[in-house]
């Protein structure tokens, strides 16, 4: 890790705040984080303390309130809504805890959807390739419905992977899935990550989960509480 | 168990009751659009009944003044003998004679105009009041307000012929000062004015104009005022069996209300109420959907009820309970909504119904409505309450996937098929031609089998598609094929609503067409009638000589009142509906050696040009079949109030298209030759040259009448265009339940397409893709009914102007290419604004829950 290779997520005091009923709701309050390519990072916390949002708005799915943030050299803020888009086309894979698989597609297209976008020709036959990695290889024509939860998260972690994105988001992509599941598909994750040098960061609960990253940061009422990384190099 | 079956059926109803208003309370939101449907369908159907009864009220109240008297005698060519006026007398009939012809008005201009001459005596009219600008005076004129020598005309006449009070007039070989215009003629509904505008004089004048010839078309009309209490039936049958009495005569008796005008009434009211069962059919699909969606969101809460012990009927009827009342609020609001619609119509449709509606409370109508609701509403709610009824307790622990297809119980099937039933038999029974409803029936179920086969085409086309390269097309064609897709219910949504519009769309541009915008090539300028036989050949030579004529013809006209077919008198024939106008009313009758040109014979044969024997007829074959005429049999007319048998030689197809003269009787010469009758004949010429074609030929020959043809048809079809009007009307409310239900299919699909566009998004869809993608799905959704709304159509309308109404067909590309046009734009329309609507939901809050 030298100084010398850009981040990859460069985040310098980003905060999220929300106006409710009850006044402005202020959901993340500075947060500085710089992400290397290569490294694999698990963010843990409580309940409610902004891992979900952090995520959303280095998807740019949300816009933060305050702050600059830069991800793959680009300046989230500055993007409109299809820039943003082709961003996540082109450099991220999302998995979310709810899957969030399109129902009435089957795996297969499920896969192929983001590619297709992009306007790749060989869509379908690479999304077949990423099920088969996942180990999906005989689903393809199933529809999430037909799936046990633990399939649909590796169709969705397939879907993630298929366009060799730089960088991985997953939100507790086990928090549904039971023990055996869980384990399958992190071990899915991580070893696509080992293999192809993907960015992985990673939420989770699981302090054991967590601790397979090589760096873990612990986020606690909207600010970072401990960094690793920060720790080691203090240390 | 004590306490189930302690549970009978009244305490099943009881309780289902309180269950269904537990759940009502609850709102109804997802049943919203089966209100609006049965509503908008029975309000349809409610308007048009409520507008007929008060139109025939309208028309039955004032029977008399329309008919103008309490009975009519009308006879063509011949007046009235002088024992029949004292016949009349003696029972206390007061009379008042009118005689009808068709004249030429011209101006001190030279101007000059067809008219429909009434030359009336003092004691016109019988019932009613003429009415007259500038009033005229009371005291020291005739009795009923007219001026000896006076003219009054109906305004556009006056207005056309540039004329002011006092100015003359010249008819026929009279001149007279128009004294004032015609504001309200009482029985002009029995007695329309069709080629032309209204003229009146006295009747002691119509001497003086000398119009009135041998065999000249001029009709005597008698109508009697009978002392009150009177059978008028009575009278007018004792009087048939008169010596004097005629075998031409055509009597009418008052309260037949003027049977012409009803059966027009009728059969017009009865083309409205199919177009509003069409609303109501489309309705009913909105019902079927309807309710199933709203089944289908308390599946949880049924297979709970089940868990709880629930049994099936007792499930059954909470629901079925809900969806009745719901019904009964959607009719309750179409009834209202009619009945407040019947007087928009009526003011809308005012120059088009023959008397004003006598606006009222009309129970059957609405009551009819009402069950046509009802029978909807049962008919595509069954199905769906009788598979809800059988959804198992353990669909409470499956999920993801949709609960599994259940078929209803045999029983509830049955009482499905019959409120289907039922509803066919009202439709055809209370048709006003129950072959054309049951037709009409047929080709609904047709219709909607088509659509619902070709919803299943399309999805087995869009499947096997190869995979396309372009994501946003291989998307949108995807989505129709998906599963639980709505293309079915769509398709035959937009696709029935659209059959309605492309049919009555072309059948209006058929009869428009065939009217006004392209007159068929052969078409005459001219018809002139009333030419003497004396002036037959000078006609000819004047008209030939005109320049600008390129062609005149000229054939002997006599008009025939069809007594008795086969030896069986008219009354009591037996013949169908559509060739049953031919028997009431004057028919043309001609004579001529040669056949004439362009004749298509069906059957038969021609007659020997030097022909000599008794007298044969060629006759059209259309009526003929309707009839059950067949060659050798005969026809016996009346013709100047002498009987003539005509034995049929042979059987035409009349191209009433050509406009060219036309006759349905067309006789050998001989017997008839020596008959005292007119010539009518038909003249050509370049355009342009009307006004001086018509001058000099009617200034040549002051009896000669001229109808310009385009005139005439223009005078149709601006009637015709009025009834298209209520027509496309009717079907603009099939369309609209059609938008409905489309719109409820839209808005039901909603909740996934916001899902759907959030998840492409994140994986990094544009929203131009995504927009593209559920254009194309809409897009070719909208092609697809468009396109088989538009064969469906065709064939309806090709139906109808051939078969119902003996019309020639013409395909009109033009306006089925604008139909299928509005399908799709409808159903962009829609997709845009669902699509748009599910683009602008936020994506992070749809995702970070669950
Ligand atoms: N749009 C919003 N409006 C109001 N509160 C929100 C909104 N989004 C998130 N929150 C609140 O912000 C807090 C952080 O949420 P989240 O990022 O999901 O936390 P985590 O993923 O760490 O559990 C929670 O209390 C949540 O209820
Ligand atoms: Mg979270």
């Amino acid at each position: 890790m030298t100084d010398s290779t850009p981040p990859l997520i460069d985040a310098r005091d980003l905060s999220f705040t929300v106006g409710t009923a009850g006044g402005p709701v202020n959901i993340l309050r500075g947060v500085s984080l710089t992400i290397r390519p290569g490294e694999s990072v698990g963010i843990v916390g409580p309940s409610g303390s902004g891992k979900t949002t952090l995520l959303m708005l280095l998807a740019g799915l949300e816009r933060a309130t305050g702050g600059a943030l830069r991800v793959a050299g680009l300046d989230l803020g500055a993007l409109d809504e299809d820039a943003l888009a082709r961003f996540r086309r082109d450099r991220l894979g999302i998995v979310f805890q709810a899957f969030h698989l399109i129902p009435t597609m089957t795996a297969l297209e499920n896969v192929a959807v983001p590619l297709e976008f992009a306007g790749r020709r060989d869509a379908f036959d690479r999304a077949a390739a990423a099920l088969q990695s996942v180990g999906l290889g005989h689903r393809l024509d199933h529809y999430p419905g037909q799936l046990s939860g633990g399939e649909q998260q590796r169709v969705a972690l397939a879907r993630a992977i298929v366009g060799e994105p730089q960088l991985i988001l997953a939100d507790e992509p086990t928090g549904n899935l039971d023990r055996g599941n869980g384990t399958a598909v992190m071990d899915l994750l991580f070893g696509l990550q080992r293999d192809s040098g993907t960015t992985l960061l990673l939420i989770t609960h699981d302090a054991a989960l967590a601790a397979r990253c090589a760096r873990q940061i612990r986020i606690e009422d909207g600010r970072i509480a401990s960094d690793s990384a920060v720790l080691a190099e203090a240390a | 168990m004590i306490e189930g079956a302690a549970l009978g059926a009244r305490g099943t109803l009881g309780l289902a009751w309180r269950l269904a208003r537990r759940e009502l309370r609850g709102g109804f939101a997802g049943l919203r659009i089966v209100i609006a449907c049965l509503a908008l369908g029975v309000a349809a159907i409610a308007a048009v009944g409520t507008l007929r009864a008060a139109t025939e009220a309208g028309l039955a109240e004032d029977a008399s003044r329309l008919l103008g008297g309490d009975l009519e005698i009308r006879s063509t060519y011949q007046p009235l003998p002088p024992e029949g006026r004292a016949w009349i007398a003696a029972r206390g009939g007061r009379l008042s004679e009118v005689v009808q012809m068709r004249a030429m008005a011209i101006g001190p201009s030279g101007e000059r105009s067809l008219v429909e001459l009434k030359a009336v005596d003092g004691a016109y009219p019988l019932y009613g009041a003429l009415v007259l600008d500038p009033p005229v005076p009371q005291g020291g004129l005739m009795p009923g307000g007219l001026m000896p020598g006076g003219l009054m005309m109906d305004r556009s006449i006056v207005e056309r012929l540039g004329l002011k009070p006092g100015d003359e007039v010249r008819i026929g070989e009279a001149r007279f000062p128009l004294r004032a215009v015609i504001v309200t003629e009482p029985d002009k509904v029995a007695t329309p004015a069709i080629f032309g505008p209204r003229a009146m004089i006295p009747l002691a004048d119509v001497e003086r104009t000398a119009l009135i010839q041998p065999g000249s078309m001029v009709a005597y009309e008698y109508r009697v005022a009978l002392p009150a209490g009177a059978d008028a039936r009575g009278f007018a049958a004792a009087l048939r069996t008169q010596p004097f009495a005629d075998g031409g005569w055509r009597i009418r008796v008052a309260d037949q209300a003027a049977p012409s005008v009803t059966r027009f009434v009728d059969q017009a009211a009865s083309f409205l109420v199919l177009a509003g069962l069409t609303a109501l059919l489309v309705g009913g699909i909105g019902v079927a959907t309807g309710v199933r969606a709203w089944l289908e969101a308390r599946a949880r809460t049924i297979a709970t009820l089940r868990c709880l012990g629930a049994p099936a009927n007792l499930i059954f009827a909470t629901y079925f309970a809900q969806v009745m009342v719901l019904a009964a609020i959607g009719i309750g609001i179409g009834l209202v909504a009619g009945y407040a619609l019947t007087w928009a119509a009526a003011s809308a449709l005012a120059g088009a119904l023959p008397v004003p509606p006598r606006l009222g409370l009309y129970p059957w109508p609405l009551a009819l409505a009402a069950i046509y609701g009802l029978l909807t509403a049962l008919a595509f709610s069954l199905w769906p309450l009788g598979r809800a009824r059988d959804i198992p307790g353990a669909a409470l622990f499956r999920t993801g996937l949709a609960a599994p297809t259940v078929r209803p119980r045999l029983s509830l099937v049955a009482a499905n098929a019959a409120a289907a039933l039922a509803l066919v038999g009202l439709v055809v029974a209370t048709a006003d031609r129950p072959m054309f409803a049951a037709w009409f029936c047929l080709g609904a179920l047709a219709t909607l089998g088509m659509f619902r086969l070709g919803a299943s085409l399309l999805m087995a086309a869009a499947r096997a598609m190869p995979r396309l390269r372009m994501p946003s097309v291989r998307l949108g064609l995807a989505n129709l094929h998906r599963p639980g897709a709505p293309t079915p219910i769509m398709l035959v949504a937009l696709g029935i609503g659209l059959t309605t519009l492309a049919a009555v769309a072309m059948i209006e541009g058929n009869l428009r067409r065939q009217i006004a915008e392209s007159l068929p090539e052969a078409a005459p300028s001219f018809y002139f009638i009333d030419i003497q036989a004396d002036q037959a050949e000078a006609f000819d030579a004047t008209a030939r000589a005109l320049p600008g004529v390129t062609e005149v013809e000229r054939v002997p006209s006599l008009r025939a009142r069809i007594v008795a077919v086969d030896g069986v008198p008219v009354e009591q024939m037996v013949v169908s509906p559509e060739t049953a106008w031919a028997l009431r009313g004057d028919r043309g009758l001609t004579y001529t050696a040669k056949m004439p040109e362009g004749t298509r014979l069906v059957a038969g044969a021609w007659w020997p040009e030097e022909y000599a024997g008794p007298p044969l007829v060629s006759f059209d074959a259309g009526l003929a079949a309707g009839w059950g005429l067949q060659l050798g049999g005969t026809i016996t007319v009346n013709v100047l109030g002498r009987d003539i048998e005509l034995k049929v030689a042979s059987l035409r197809d009349v191209a009433w298209r050509s406009l060219g003269i036309n006759f349905t009787l067309v006789a050998s010469p001989g017997l008839l030759s020596s008959a005292p009758h007119t010539n009518i004949a038909t003249v050509r010429n370049a355009p342009g040259q009307d006004t001086a074609v018509l001058r000099a030929l009617t200034d040549a020959f002051p009896n000669i009448s001229g109808i310009r043809v385009r005139d005439a048809l223009e005078a149709v079809a601006s009637l015709l265009g009025r009834l298209g009007t209520a027509l496309s009307s009717t079907a603009a409310v099939t369309l609209l339940a059609g938008m409905l239900v489309l719109a409820g299919a839209v808005a039901a699909g909603q909740a996934r397409r916001v899902r759907d566009a959030v998840v492409l998004k994140t994986v990094g869809a544009l929203r131009s893709q995504i927009r593209a993608a559920y254009l194309v799905e809409f897009g070719v959704l909208g092609l697809a009914s468009g396109l088989l709304a538009a064969v469906a159509g065709t064939i309806a309308a090709w139906g109808v102007v051939r078969f119902v109404m003996h019309a020639d067909w013409v395909f009109l590309p033009g306006t089925l290419a604008s139909v299928v046009g509005l399908c799709l734009l409808l159903t962009l329309g829609f997709g845009y604004v669902g699509t748009s609507l599910a683009l602008r939901a936020r994506p992070a809050p749809l995702l970070r829950n669950e």
